[in-house]
């Protein structure tokens, strides 16, 4: 089986190096292409032994496994390029936010007839083999199809199928949720720092405590909640300093977080369904080299990219 | 039913309360010392401040066989002892208002010449109230914030639950016999499962349900912290009453 990536940034990068980890898949079985070479992701995937290319065309001839793994307003110009070539052995993986699978399928079936999408969300500690994984099967993607995206998947952390419309709250929780826990660990190391320990050991420390306690829940049968009670020892340091937690507002925060992340990308896809993303959020160097490869687009007017544009009226969006 | 009450004497300086007792079959007088010569388990119920002049008085009549138990909030075992004989079995209990109904959560704490046998009898008694646990003397205090000013603050969620519900449109009497229901079968449901209330509140919490959203609300506005303000609050205060 070989797998290809369009789009050779952090998550191609971080995917290729859980996959070959895991030896699941050998390097060389292995394509990414992007237009821009000058990505630092490039030449991690190169030294890694992954086949790169410039060509996303050369990408999707190669593989059977097809992530798309490019920023959400980008992934309308990539199905439009590379459309003519999918076939019906290929199996399409969009790891993008907020683009639903009937975008995808409405999209490709001006190319063919019953293209194979899978759509999941996944996140960066795939990379050390820790990633959290969901994915919603399109329409015409069977179960075997499923089942091999979770293999894969397995192979780098936790993966589960979900239906489709969990997973917007998916990102907002597992898929930020690395940020969130940098911002803690960040936080933590502060503490310590303040309190008198060296900055490196600090950090150390700190990870090394969120990671044994998620450990521990993910090994135990018990509530977070009671985990929790095990540690405060009465009227002892950490039930002092939970409650300051909570005078914060330290779980409504949290709840907060998760809830914007996921509205914002129900945001972004309804942005995306009624072409409203601006050609600020696609870098002009990126947006000029897919032009390149696909003359047939066109950007509407100074202040709108229409998404879906193309010359066949069937697959404009309203 | 544990004692009848022809076995229980109360006593008092005036007559204000004593018919409650009389009616319930109790017998009263107004002489405190004739209280320890009938009695063996004696309960000093009085005010903190009038206690003092009270174990003066009675300090002649008290004996080994004595068990003496004071409810007087702040005044401790050591106090409690030097006021009585020496070697005098003393226990201090806390109790809260609910023992009136039979549901109170209670505390006690044994002083030095207290043994297995009068701790044991206490609480087999006091549990026909409701629960009763022997603690060290520490913890009596945080009982106070927890449970004997605590049920003041359940009254305050209680009022305020029923507020949300008469906004939302329901009469306030209705509305007042839900709350307390709620209240009543949640505690329960603790009680008897013995399960973690994390644990208890998840399993009510559907994914994007009515429960999760109105939690959210709660820790917005960090009632947790409160809570533990309150409780910490009440203990302190305690602490600083009781050096009075």
């Amino acid at each position: 089986m070989s797998v290809g990536f369009i789009g050779a940034g952090q998550l191609a990068l971080a995917l290729a190096r859980g996959f070959t980890a895991a030896g699941v898949l050998a390097a060389h079985k292995i394509t990414a292409s992007s237009p821009d070479t000058d990505l630092p992701t490039v030449s991690g995937l190169r030294k890694m032994g992954v086949n790169f290319t410039v060509s996303n065309k050369d990408t999707v001839k190669s593989s059977d496994v097809l992530f798309l793994a490019v920023k959400p307003p980008i992934i309308p110009f990539i199905l439009e390029e590379v459309g003519p070539d999918i076939e019906p052995r290929h199996i399409v993986v969009s790891c993008a936010a907020g683009v639903t699978i009937s975008s995808i399928e409405k999209k490709l079936s001006t190319f063919c007839p019953t293209p194979k999408v899978i759509r999941c969300m996944t996140n960066t500690p795939v990379i050390v083999r820790e990633g959290a994984t969901v994915y919603a099967t399109g329409t015409h993607a069977d179960v075997e199809d499923g089942k091999l995206l979770e293999q894969l998947m397995a192979s780098v952390g936790f993966c589960t199928e979900v239906e489709e419309d969990l997973i917007d709250a998916v990102t907002g929780l597992s898929g930020s949720g690395p940020a969130y826990a940098f911002t803690a660990l960040d936080a933590l190391a502060d503490g310590g720092v303040k309190m008198g320990l060296p900055r490196r050991l600090a950090v150390r420390l700190g990870a090394q405590a969120l990671l044994g306690a998620a450990k521990m829940l993910l090994e135990s049968e018990q509530h977070p909640g009671q985990l929790k009670d095990n540690v405060c020892s009465p009227g002892g340091a950490t039930i002092h300093a939970l409650h300051f937690l909570e005078s914060g507002g330290f779980r409504s925060l949290l709840i907060n977080a998760v809830e914007a992340s996921c509205i914002r990308t129900r945001e972004l896809q309804h942005l995306a369904d009624q072409e409203k993303i601006s050609p600020a959020a696609i870098k002009k160097t990126l947006l000029d080299k897919v032009k390149l490869e696909s003359p047939s687009l066109s950007v509407a007017s100074a202040n709108k990219v229409s998404l879906f544009n193309s010359k066949s009226p069937s697959s404009k969006k309203n | 039913g544990k004692v009848p009450a022809s076995s229980i004497l109360a006593s008092a300086p005036s007559d204000r309360n004593l018919d409650t007792w009389r009616e319930s079959g109790c017998r009263t007088t107004h002489c405190n010392l004739e209280v320890l010569q009938e009695s063996t388990l004696v309960f000093l119920a009085t005010k903190p401040h009038i206690l003092p002049g009270v174990l003066q008085e009675i300090r002649p009549a008290v004996g080994p066989h004595h068990i003496v138990v004071s409810m007087a909030a702040g005044v401790s075992l050591q106090t409690l002892q030097r006021l009585l004989p020496a070697g005098t079995k003393v226990l201090r209990l806390m109790p809260n208002l609910p023992c009136v109904v039979q549901a109170g959560a209670m505390v006690f704490a044994r002083g030095s010449g207290t043994g297995d046998g009068e701790a044991a009898l206490l609480k087999s008694l006091l549990s026909s109230c409701g629960l009763c646990e022997e603690v060290p003397e520490s913890y009596i205090n945080i009982h106070t914030g927890l449970s004997g000013s605590g049920v003041a603050y359940v009254y305050l969620f209680a009022e305020a639950l029923a507020e949300g519900a008469v906004k939302m449109g329901m009469p306030g009497g209705l509305a007042n016999r839900i709350a307390a229901q709620t209240l009543l079968g949640a505690a329960k449901m603790m009680l008897e499962t013995g399960e973690h209330p994390a644990k208890l509140r998840g399993d009510v919490c559907t994914p994007g349900g009515t429960t999760i959203h109105a939690l959210h609300q709660l820790e917005k506005g960090a009632l947790r912290a409160t809570v533990m303000n309150a409780v910490e609050a009440a203990t302190n205060r305690a602490c600083d009453m009781a050096k009075d």
